[in-house]
């Protein structure tokens, strides 16, 4: 069956940054907002720009993640002629294909492409939470006569050496590229969203050596504006975050908690963000409970103090308890007169009575390092 | 214990129950509940965890929203390849409600029954909130060898839920014709040659007939143990999957004991609530006691207490709502509930007590005018002076102001006079060429006498103290009002309602005195012009004396010539029960042997009864069974019926029948002969007067109301007060006032048959005989379910008030 735009979700390493938020969890399946997971908005981007075919390339703790998008059905995009596919390492005749960057995972999986017969193939990372609609990009792509086109948003000057920093001309056109610059010579960052030709990013992939063409960002977009290849870059103006530390998973948990209208979360129109239903019932407050500036999700009981902190699903909050500034993730269990202020507690993590845990930077508690983070009141 | 796959299920949706407004836009199924749900979930819930792939659902009327919801079974795991889900659609569109899914209904779908290739059948409601495991129950019904076997809750209340074999269901659906039993209950009541076994449920459960369970059950969830038998993560509840942000509160928020689905926004006080999906309770928002579903705004400032807020229901900001838990303020879905505070209301009407009464109309407008002023409304009365009225209330009537009224080419003078009494105001219309005449009705002139008082009334709407918010019409006189109030520049704010207190009188005029008013643009069609159906079209609001007869007058049986303008309006027609005087009752009742009370109603019945049977000259004895109706002897009392059955019902050996009322020979003969072949045992009281109607209610044991329609009735009413047990047929007001005894879970307050049809009123008088004769304990129950029933006027002009509200 022939599409127009395929797309390929690169869901990529292990996110060590992630502490052991991601020790079992490929970093799309980490929950966000309480209610979400990473991976729900490009998915949920996808779903809103009529792409019907998805591969998401995957390789490292991929159960939870394959678990959670299942058919894809939560999104709409099981399709009979499309749909999810989960693209994961395999051993073929000489050996067992290890994705060793992006760009090379992409080539790995090229005959998935192939099969469509896209024109245009949308590169996308599932750890990013923003919305966006390709259809957009592939105008912007298709108007500028591009061989690929880079998504790309203005980031704060402190910021640029994080990023693939970029440089165009009065015609959007890519001059120059650099990954993670230490002299930026702009605040223009690569968004990790690619749009290629499909004929031309084969080319490309095959033309030089596999060992050299490994990661997109690195090699293959500087390699094609060094060789004089059209690539255009689209200016994205609204909310984007790449959730890849500690810092900035807890950062986009409060901008989510700050902003009542965060993404416009809560409306069906303009790109809605959908996410996997759990069959839970939704939370109760009780007699004891207490909630102020705090976003909460279904099967939590709250009987303890809630304050300026986001509540996942099926968490448990006892008498006296108090949770301030914290981003609670799934499955947490907090005892009675436990107190955690800035604190990440991972999913599953059980807070002991009387526990203490006051810190001034947001920190990962996790069940493994109770005892070095906080303390028991006596 | 057998395998899982030996299950399938009929869930039955035909139940309407009793829910208000909240089932205007959908059926009982997709009603909304704990705070995400619709309740057909748990069924369908326990239908998956059960292991059950098979699911035919019979619905009720509109089931669009179900429908909706359900989508292709997907989430309950019934979208298959084999089996699956299926809404099985009435055949028959006019079906009305039933107390349970009837074999016949079934029969319209045989192949579905055939086709199933399962041993067993589980047969269940979509209102009920549980969660069961059927293989349990299949395994009880194997182990004790049964034919039947019906579940119950604890209290041994009936859950309309069965299990039987694929085999014995299917006899009952092919020969529905030719047996006794309509549908599973009365199988298991009456059957006599099944093996059958009642299985109790013990955890928690919950029927959903009306509004006020509906909120109990709500309420019920936050209590966490019945949460956690409800809500068991083994057997998780499944739901329509929707998109919503968490649940997101604000720094004010104040929140106890509340449950809160997600996308609901949380800035103000929410105390022992459900808050749906998506609702919003604002800054200084005051949440109390109450059910919010999804979507509803509750404005800055706003107080909601006591209360059931359908889907979309918005609260404007300073409006304030107080029900409790026994007088629930329900709203309708996407209602504007606004500061009704001063609200101003002009009731229109032919009659009205205590100043002129032929007909229940007076009753009601009279309660309303005066019930009013207590829920903050001012409350004004307009009608004709009559020669009667102007002799009898000469003293106290005030007059406000003259006017000159042009009707068809002539000037004629006319006079406003009031009187004030117990806060409401009454205005009289003074004509000395229309209405000073002896009778009310009844004159030649009678078109052009109530369009001339169309027109006078609204001329003196200006000389009223204030212009009224909501102008209230009752039945065809004031008929013409909403249309020439919409020609009326001045009053073009002014909201118009119309109730409808018998379709049968409709007031037909010659279309000259549309040309009389002077209406302008009216286009004249027809010869005649009639008046109640130009209010049907004009009026903003529709309404009729009770929610059964609402429904009824969407079928030309009840509605008749006025089928297209009932259909035509149905967004706009509600159903609000009359109530019955506070006063009425044997407890101040001069009139009677012994006054009596619930606690004393033993002997003094038994008094009254005896000195019933000895003025009346029937046989004397206190295990006699004495039947006695207070009526108009016409047709609609249903009088053909009762003559073809009075023999089956005197054929039964200690029935006494008296009768007190006035109407058609055709009939009176009828009953004469009657009289003359069981002397003794039968006694007529023809013209009004010629008895006490009070000794009838006091000193008989059942009350009999045979009507082929009744929009209200209020016979009944006062019957069960009186403790005497209303027989009546399942139409209009009857329906919805009269519950049929349930012996085993001694509920109900009288006896009810459906088919308007002497076989069926004789059945369900065997059931009363019998139940009066053998099972004294029970009938003592009985007597005292009928008399703590009440109807109060305050219900009914609350509920007026609230129409009234979402009208603003």
């Amino acid at each position: 069956m022939k599409k127009t735009l395929v797309a390929m979700i690169l869901v990529g390493g292990k996110g060590t940054r992630l502490k052991e938020i991601t020790k079992d969890t490929a970093k799309p399946a980490v929950s966000f907002g309480a209610k979400y997971r990473l991976i729900d908005f490009t998915l949920s981007n996808l779903a809103n720009s009529n792409v019907e075919v998805v591969g998401i390339v995957t390789q490292y703790e991929p159960y939870e993640l394959m678990n959670y998008i299942g058919a894809g059905a939560s999104w709409d995009l099981d399709n009979i002629d499309g749909g999810v596919r989960f693209l994961t390492p395999y051993a073929s005749a000489e050996n067992v294909m290890w994705q060793k960057g992006t760009a090379h995972a992409v080539r790995q999986y090229f005959n998935f492409v192939r099969e469509f017969q896209s024109d245009y193939v949308l590169i996308l990372s599932g750890d990013h939470i923003y919305k966006m609609d390709y259809q957009k990009m592939l105008a912007h792509h298709i108007g500028h006569q591009a061989v690929a086109t880079v998504a790309a948003i203005e980031v704060d000057w402190e910021d640029p050496s994080r990023y693939g920093i970029i440089e165009t001309d009065a015609k959007d056109r890519i001059v120059g590229f650099e990954e993670k610059p230490e002299h930026p010579k702009s605040t223009l960052a690569s968004m990790g969203i690619y749009l290629f030709n499909t004929r031309d990013l084969e080319r490309l992939l095959d033309g030089g050596p596999q060992d050299e063409l490994v990661d997109f960002g690195k090699n293959v977009i500087p390699h094609a504006i060094r060789t004089g290849l059209a690539v255009s870059c689209y200016r994205f103006k609204d909310y984007w975050r790449d959730v890849g530390t500690v810092e900035s998973l807890y950062a986009a948990n409060m901008d989510m908690l700050n902003d009542p209208d965060f993404l416009g979360l809560n409306s069906s129109k303009n790109l809605p963000v959908y996410s996997k239903s759990l069959n839970l019932p939704p939370h109760v407050v009780l007699s004891s409970g207490s909630v102020k500036s705090s976003v909460i999700a279904d099967g939590s009981v709250i009987d303890g103090s809630v304050v300026h902190s986001t509540i996942s699903y099926r968490t448990v909050i006892m008498k006296n308890a108090r949770v301030e500034d914290c981003v609670v993730l799934p499955d947490v269990f907090v005892s009675e007169n436990a107190v955690l202020r800035h604190v990440i507690v991972n999913k599953g993590v059980i807070v002991p009575e009387n526990y203490r845990l006051e810190s001034e930077e947001p920190v990962v508690l996790d069940q493994s390092n109770l005892k070095e983070l906080g303390e028991i009141d006596e | 214990m057998r395998s899982m796959n030996d299950l399938f299920m009929v869930v039955d949706a035909t139940s309407k129950g009793n829910f208000a407004q909240l089932t205007r836009h959908r059926m009982p199924g997709a009603l909304p509940f704990g705070a995400k749900y619709r309740l057909v979930d748990f069924t369908l819930s326990n239908c998956k965890n059960s292991g059950i792939k098979n699911v035919a659902i019979f619905p009720y009327g509109n089931y669009r929203s179900l429908a909706d919801h359900i989508g292709s079974g997907e989430r309950w795991d019934l979208s298959r390849r084999k089996d699956g889900i299926f809404i099985l659609q009435p055949k028959n569109l006019n079906l009305t409600y039933e107390d349970a899914i009837s074999f016949q209904r079934m029969y319209e779908h045989q192949e579905y029954f055939l086709r199933s290739t399962q041993e067993f059948v589980v047969v269940t409601s979509a209102n009920l909130v549980w969660n069961i495991d059927f293989n349990v129950v299949l395994h009880d019904h194997l182990m004790k060898k049964a034919d039947l076997t019906e579940v119950r809750d604890v209290d041994g209340k009936r859950l309309n839920t069965f299990i039987l074999s694929r085999k014995t269901l299917l006899s009952y659906i092919l020969d529905y014709d030719a047996i006794n039993f309509r549908n599973m209950l009365e199988v298991f009541d009456y059957a006599p040659e099944l093996v059958k076994n009642t299985y109790v449920f013990e955890s928690a459960c919950f029927m959903i007939e009306n509004p006020k369970d509906l909120y109990d059950a709500d309420m019920a969830l936050l209590e966490l143990d019945v949460k956690s038998q409800i809500f068991n993560p083994n057997r998780p509840v499944y739901s329509k999957e929707t998109m919503s942000s968490p649940s997101r509160y604000g720094p004010d928020a104040e929140v106890k004991n509340a449950i809160v689905a997600s996308g609901a926004v949380i800035e103000g006080v929410v105390y022992n609530s459900l808050i749906g999906r998506k609702a919003v309770v604002r800054k200084g928002a005051t949440v109390l006691d109450s059910v919010v579903m999804n979507q509803c705004v509750i404005g800055e400032g706003a107080v909601v207490k006591g209360a059931v807020l359908d889907k979309e229901t918005v609260v404007l900001p300073g409006a304030e709502i107080f029900g409790d838990a026994d007088d629930l303020f329900i709203t309708e879905k996407k209602q504007i509930v606004a500061n009704d505070e001063n609200l101003k209301v002009l009731q229109i009407a032919a009659e009205c007590q205590p100043f002129v009464k032929t007909g229940g109309l007076a009753d009601v407008v009279g309660a309303l005018a005066v019930h009013y002023p207590g829920l903050g409304v001012r409350s004004h009365v307009m009608m004709p002076l009559y020669a009667k009225i102007k002799e009898k209330y000469q003293l106290f009537l005030e007059n406000v102001c003259d006017q000159i009224v042009a009707y068809g080419g002539e000037n004629y003078k006319t006079s406003l006079y009031r009187i004030t009494d117990n806060g409401a105001v009454f205005h009289f219309v003074e004509s000395y060429d229309f209405f000073d005449r002896p009778n009310l009705y009844g004159y030649a002139d009678d078109g052009d006498r109530f369009a001339f008082f169309a027109k006078a009334a609204i001329g003196f709407f200006g000389a009223l103290d204030e212009v009224p918010d909501i102008v209230h019409i009752h039945d065809w006189h004031p008929g013409l009002i909403p249309l020439l109030l919409k020609r009326d520049e001045r009053y073009r704010n002014i909201k118009t309602i119309l109730t409808v207190h018998n379709v049968e009188y409709q007031g037909v005029a010659s279309s000259d005195v549309i040309r009389k008013l002077g209406v302008a643009d009216y286009q004249i069609t027809s010869p005649h012009v009639n008046f109640l159906e130009s209010a049907l079209y004009n009026a903003g609001r529709i309404t009729t004396v009770s929610p059964t007869y609402r429904d009824e007058l969407h079928y030309e049986y009840y509605a008749k010539n006025l089928i297209e303008a009932f259909l035509r309006r149905d967004r706009d027609f509600y159903g609000i029960l009359n109530g019955l005087d506070a006063a009425i009752g044997p407890e101040n009742d001069l009139t009677i042997r012994k006054r009596y009370d619930a606690q004393t109603a033993a002997t003094g019945k038994r008094i009254c009864k005896a000195h019933l049977q000895q003025t009346m000259g029937l046989f004397e004895g206190e295990r006699r069974f004495v039947v006695g109706m207070v009526t108009r002897i016409a047709e609609q009392k249903g009088f053909d019926i009762l003559l073809s059955a009075m023999d089956d019902i005197m054929a039964l050996p200690e029935v006494e029948f008296v009768l007190l009322g006035t109407g058609d020979d055709r009939y009176v003969e009828g009953l004469r002969a009657f009289e003359r072949k069981y002397p003794g045992r039968i006694r007529l009281n023809i013209g009004y007067d010629s008895a006490n109607p009070n000794a009838i209610y006091a000193g008989a044991d059942v009350f009999l109301m045979p009507s082929r329609f009744e929009p209200c009735g209020t016979g009944q009413m006062i019957a069960l007060r009186y403790g005497t047990i209303p027989i009546v047929r399942q139409t209009g007001g009857l329906n919805d006032t009269v519950e049929t005894f349930d012996a085993v879970a001694k509920r109900g307050n009288g006896f009810k048959f459906y088919n308007y049809d002497a076989r069926d009123l004789v059945y369900q008088f065997q059931n009363a005989y019998n139940l009066f004769v053998h099972r004294k304990d029970d009938w003592d129950r009985l007597v005292e379910n009928a008399m703590a029933v009440r109807f109060p006027v305050e219900a009914s002009a609350k509920a007026y008030l609230r129409l009234y509200t979402t009208m603003l």
